[in-house]
C-alpha cells in the first residue's frame, strides 16, 4: 500500500521487527492516526501477499454485526526473507491486532499494527519460521 | 559449501539478449564467509562487480555527519538550522532544516516539498530516480563484463544500463526519470557518471531536490569478494551552491537470498483510484529552463 516519505514508517518497522532494510518507499504518512489506536481480536479471513505492503483481513463479530478490518503488514519481499510467508496466518485462525486506524473514518486500514496469534506469538514480526527452520 | 546464486531464468535469458550473459569468468557468488577472498576480476584484469548486493537504505542523503566535501571526505559544516517555514517532513519525525548548501532555488524546493497533499510521484509507482533507486532499501544485483554494468534493483524491478566500453549513447536522448550513464575505470575503481535526467524525481525519500541540471556520480570499488566501498557525489550547480557527496558500504547477501520479483502497483493502484494516495502529476510551475 502507500508510498513512503514516512515518519510512520520508522515507527512501523520497529513495530514489526523488519528493520531498516524492511523499509519500502510507500508513504503511509497521510493515512493513519496515531491519536486513533485500536485493539481487536478476530478471525483471519485472507491474507492479501502483495506488494509494497500486504494486508490481512480479519473479522471481528460484535453481536450480530461483523467488520472487517484491512491490517497492513510489512513488504512481502522483506518478510519472506526474514522467513515469514503467506501461509504463516491461515483462514480461520484467530489473532489480536493492535495498530491505528485510518484518519479516513469509512477506511477498514489499520496501520502500524501488531497481529498476535493465540500462543502469544507475534506474527510478520521478526524472525518467521521459514527463517529459524533453514538455520 | 554455498550454493551458486540463482537468477530467474527470464532475466537470464533478456540479459543474453541483450549481450551481456555471466561472463565465463565471473566467481560463483559466495555467502558469509569467515575471511573475504580478494575481490574476483574479469578477463580484462578489471575488478567484475557482478553480485547480489545490500546497499544500505538510505531515506536521507543529508544526515547528520554524512554530507561530506568530495575533495576532502570531511563532513560539511552545515548551518542545519531550523526552517519554520517549510511543509511537514516526508521522512522521519524531525522538521526540515538547512542541511545542505542550497542555492535559493534549491531552498525553495525543498521547503516545498509536500507529497501528501501535492502528489506522490513513487506511491503513484513512477520511476524514483538513479540516486533514490540506489538509496532504496531491497538490494541490487549487478551484472557486468568488459562492456556494460547492468543494475537490476529489487526495487519496482527497475534495471539500469551502464556502459562500461567505450559505447556512446545518442546525443539527443530524452530527459528521462533515470538519466543516461556512462561507466569508466580509474583504476580499480567504476566511476558512473549520470545526466539528462527529467527533473521530476528526489534524491531521496525525505524529499532532498535536484534540477535537470543534476550530475550524479556514483563511484564502486569492490575491496574484497564480499564488500564495494560505494560513493555518490552530487554536482547540481541550480541546487546546491557546491558540491557534496555520501560514502557507503555495500556487502554481498548471502548465496540464500535471491533478487526477487517487486510490483508497486499491486496494491498502490486501488489506493489510486480510492484516492488514498494522491496521483503525481508534472508540476505545472515547472520553472527550469
Amino acid at each position: 500500500m502507500k508510498t513512503e516519505p514516512a515518519y510512520v514508517i520508522a515507527a512501523a518497522f520497529a513495530t514489526l521487527g523488519l528493520g531498516a532494510a524492511a523499509q519500502a518507499h510507500h508513504s503511509t504518512a497521510a493515512e493513519f492516526d496515531q491519536n486513533k489506536p485500536v485493539t481487536f481480536t478476530g478471525t483471519v479471513q485472507k491474507v492479501m501477499w502483495m506488494n509494497p505492503h500486504i494486508y490481512t483481513h480479519i473479522e471481528v463479530k460484535d453481536g450480530g454485526a461483523s467488520t472487517v478490518y484491512h491490517v497492513e503488514g510489512g513488504p512481502p519481499n522483506s518478510l519472506f526473507r526474514n522467513g515469514w510467508r503467506k501461509d504463516s496466518l491461515k483462514v480461520g485462525d484467530v489473532v489480536t491486532v493492535s495498530g491505528w486506524k485510518a484518519k479516513n473514518p469509512e477506511s477498514p486500514n489499520v496501520g502500524q499494527a501488531t497481529i498476535t496469534a493465540k500462543d502469544g506469538h507475534k506474527i510478520f514480526s521478526g524472525d518467521g519460521p521459514a527463517k529459524a527452520a533453514a538455520e | 559449501m554455498p550454493k551458486a546464486k540463482i537468477v530467474p531464468m527470464t532475466l537470464v535469458a533478456a540479459l543474453c539478449a541483450a549481450g551481456l550473459c555471466l561472463a565465463a569468468d565471473a566467481p560463483p557468488q559466495r555467502g558469509s564467509a569467515a575471511t573475504a577472498s580478494a575481490a574476483p576480476r574479469l578477463s580484462n584484469g578489471k575488478p567484475d562487480l557482478s553480485g547480489h548486493w545490500s546497499n544500505p537504505y538510505t531515506p536521507d542523503m543529508a544526515a547528520k555527519g554524512t554530507v561530506l566535501d568530495p575533495k576532502t571526505r570531511q563532513p560539511l559544516d552545515l548551518p542545519r538550522s531550523p526552517l519554520p517555514d517549510a511543509k511537514a517532513s516526508a521522512a522521519g519525525q524531525a522538521a526540515r532544516t538547512l542541511d545542505l548548501p542550497y542555492t535559493e532555488w534549491g531552498l525553495k524546493h525543498w521547503k516545498t516539498y509536500d507529497p501528501v497533499n501535492d502528489g506522490d510521484y513513487a506511491g503513484s509507482c513512477l520511476p524514483f530516480g538513479m540516486s533514490r533507486n540506489i538509496n532504496s532499501p531491497h538490494g541490487v544485483q549487478l551484472v557486468q563484463n568488459a562492456d556494460a554494468l547492468a543494475m537490476l534493483f529489487e526495487q519496482n524491478t527497475w534495471f539500469h544500463w551502464v556502459p562500461t566500453g567505450g559505447q556512446k549513447w545518442p546525443v539527443d536522448m530524452p530527459p528521462s526519470w533515470s538519466g543516461v550513464s556512462t561507466g569508466h575505470w580509474d583504476g580499480d575503481t567504476l566511476v558512473v557518471k549520470t545526466t539528462g535526467f527529467n527533473g521530476y524525481t528526489r534524491l531521496d525519500t525525505a524529499g532532498h531536490p535536484h534540477s535537470r541540471q543534476l550530475e550524479l556520480t556514483n563511484t564502486f570499488r569492490r575491496v574484497d569478494a564480499r564488500t564495494i566501498e560505494h560513493t555518490v557525489t552530487v554536482h547540481d550547480p541550480r541546487t546546491y551552491t557546491r558540491d557534496w557527496m555520501n560514502v557507503r558500504t555495500w556487502k554481498l547477501k548471502p548465496a540464500s537470498d535471491v533478487v526477487m520479483e517487486y510490483s508497486c502497483e499491486e496494491n498502490n493502484l486501488g489506493n489510486l483510484f480510492s484516492g488514498a494516495i494522491k496521483p503525481w502529476k508534472p508540476p505545472e510551475d515547472d520553472d527550469e529552463d
